[in-house]
């Protein structure tokens, strides 16, 4: 076999796994309100979601473009930058999702290519126009008018709803709830496994295996990347649901549909204006407008500035180890570069899969009561302790008996 | 200034961001209090404290049959180019490729 084949086996396999987080990562982006309101319980909502995310793949025709085209210079990309690139994304998108901040996954492949770009070629090989109009504004941009339509929304749902039973507002919004999330999961699946495509049929492109004129990427580069993402889905980013749906605001139906009505059309309407925004960002300005729109809510915005503060450090921390890849896979160089970067990312994902499960978050403790930050109050076994049962949305005193006695009774 | 910032294409996703994506949750809404008020309201004795009103509950299945057709489109708009390339309807814009 020789070194331009192995590689591309590798980028291939890096690639889907890059694919596989970039779906558990952002089920929350869909999910996260459905599950916090109680609309939807949590393993019905990931198998939804995982089912639309692959429903959405097939349906994404127009992948030639991959994402990288207005970032870099395209004529210097090999197949050692596009790996470290796909490294870069996985590692930040890894941790990130340890930490539980949704930050995005667009955000840490872009920055991944960028700093093995530098790393390859020196700083005259980015796009930094590119990079900015297209990466950067938007995602301000995203946060600010997804707000404003998520704020205004839940405010028009609180005012018309003023004076129905709440018990009948919350059974009809949990029913609206489902079909707004699908829209949101449907969308989202045709956005961001096309990045993935992208990303493969560059790779194929550049060893010759596909021609260059050839609009679609081969059926099963399309499978492949449908079903990674939806496994990845399915798994579901806990974490990351919890810090969306519990950490922000606290969500209640109403508002979690108007939150998820803002996010689809936001989304659907960049790509019909041609102004890509990106959907982690849209989302959580919908969520934190839900709070701000509702009449009371309490907006977190301690932990609204963390996740601020990780979306700023996305770029240059995925590039970092983008260009720390691509520096170790090029210096050593031929093979064993190749299997050494390898070995690196299975090592690094590793450590950081079992730092997770010392405190896990799972479909069991999602919902349980935020009590400051993402673990706090979550025993080991990944129960929600003390904190509240995973439906109760009431105060700790009020939830503190009524957990125990659940827990006395499943022990 | 255009160059950095796609003000025209922003102004454009609010406009239309607050009629659908404000507008739908609040037709919802209107949906969910019409069909409150249609549906009466019993007292503890069981008698009606509000007499239902079958016309408003019919309003508000219309309205939530809007909101559901609202959706629907929202669908076909994702998959307009898939349903164009594989029956040649090319419908809500969509283009052959």
């Amino acid at each position: 076999m020789n070194l331009q084949l192995f590689l591309l086996i590798i980028v291939v396999i890096t690639a889907l796994a890059f694919d596989f987080t970039n779906g558990f990562h952002d089920t929350g982006n869909a999910m996260a309100t459905s599950i916090a309101s109680g609309a939807l319980k949590p393993k019905q909502a990931v198998g939804l979601s995982a089912v639309l995310n692959l429903g959405g793949a097939f349906l994404s025709t127009a992948v030639a473009g991959t994402i990288a085209k207005d970032l870099v210079n395209g004529h210097l990309v090999t197949l050692q930058l596009v790996f470290a690139g796909l490294v870069g994304g996985i590692v930040w998108n890894l941790l990130t999702w340890l930490l539980g901040i949704p930050s995005s996954s667009s955000h840490a492949l872009v920055g991944g290519i960028v700093g093995a770009m530098i790393a390859a070629a020196g700083a005259h090989g980015v796009i930094w126009t590119g990079v900015v109009s297209r990466v950067l504004i938007p995602a301000l941009v995203s946060v600010v008018l997804a707000g404003v339509v998520g704020a205004v929304g839940t405010w028009l749902v609180y005012r018309i709803n003023r004076g129905v039973p709440e018990e009948r507002s919350e059974t009809a919004f949990r029913r609206g709830q489902i079909f707004s999330a699908s829209l949101v999961s449907l969308a989202h699946g045709t956005n961001d496994a096309q990045k993935t495509m992208g990303v493969i049929f560059l790779a194929l492109i550049s060893y010759g295996a596909v021609s260059r004129t050839q609009a679609l990427p081969p059926f099963w580069v399309i499978l492949a990347c449908a079903c990674a993402m939806a496994l990845g889905t399915y798994t579901g980013g806990w974490r990351i649901i919890r810090t969306m749906g519990k950490g922000l605001v606290e969500i209640h139906s109403p508002q979690g549909m108007a939150a998820e009505s803002s996010s689809a059309v936001i989304i659907l309407l960049s790509a019909q204006f041609g102004y890509a925004l990106s959907t982690t960002q849209v989302v959580t300005g919908s969520v934190l407008g839900s709070g701000v729109g509702k009449p009371g809510a309490e907006v977190r915005w301690g932990v609204a500035g963390r996740m601020a503060t990780a979306w700023l450090i996305t770029l240059p921390a995925a590039g970092l180890v983008g260009a720390i890849t691509y520096w170790v896979v090029h210096g050593i160089g031929g093979f064993a570069g190749s299997i050494v970067g390898f070995g690196l990312l299975v090592a690094t994902a590793t450590v950081i899969y079992l730092r997770s499960r010392k405190t896990k978050v799972d479909h069991n403790n999602v919902n349980a009561e935020w009590k400051g930050d993402l673990t706090a109050g979550l025993d080991e076994d990944g129960k929600p302790g003390l904190a509240g049962s995973p439906f109760d949305n009431g105060e700790a005193s009020a939830a503190a008996p009524h957990a125990q006695a659940k827990k006395a009774g499943t022990a | 200034m255009s160059h950095w910032f796609n003000y025209q294409a922003s102004l454009k996703i609010l406009i239309f961001g607050l009629l659908l994506g404000s507008g739908l949750p609040a037709l919802f809404a209107i949906a969910v209090r019409v069909g409150s008020a249609g549906a009466g309201v019993q007292g503890s004795d069981g008698a009606a404290v509000a007499h239902k009103n079958p016309a408003l509950a019919a309003i508000s299945y219309a309205l939530y049959a809007l909101t559901l057709a609202a959706v629907v489109v929202g669908v076909l708009y994702v998959a307009r180019e898939f349903i164009g390339a594989h029956t040649g309807l090319y419908i809500l814009g969509a283009k052959p490729a």
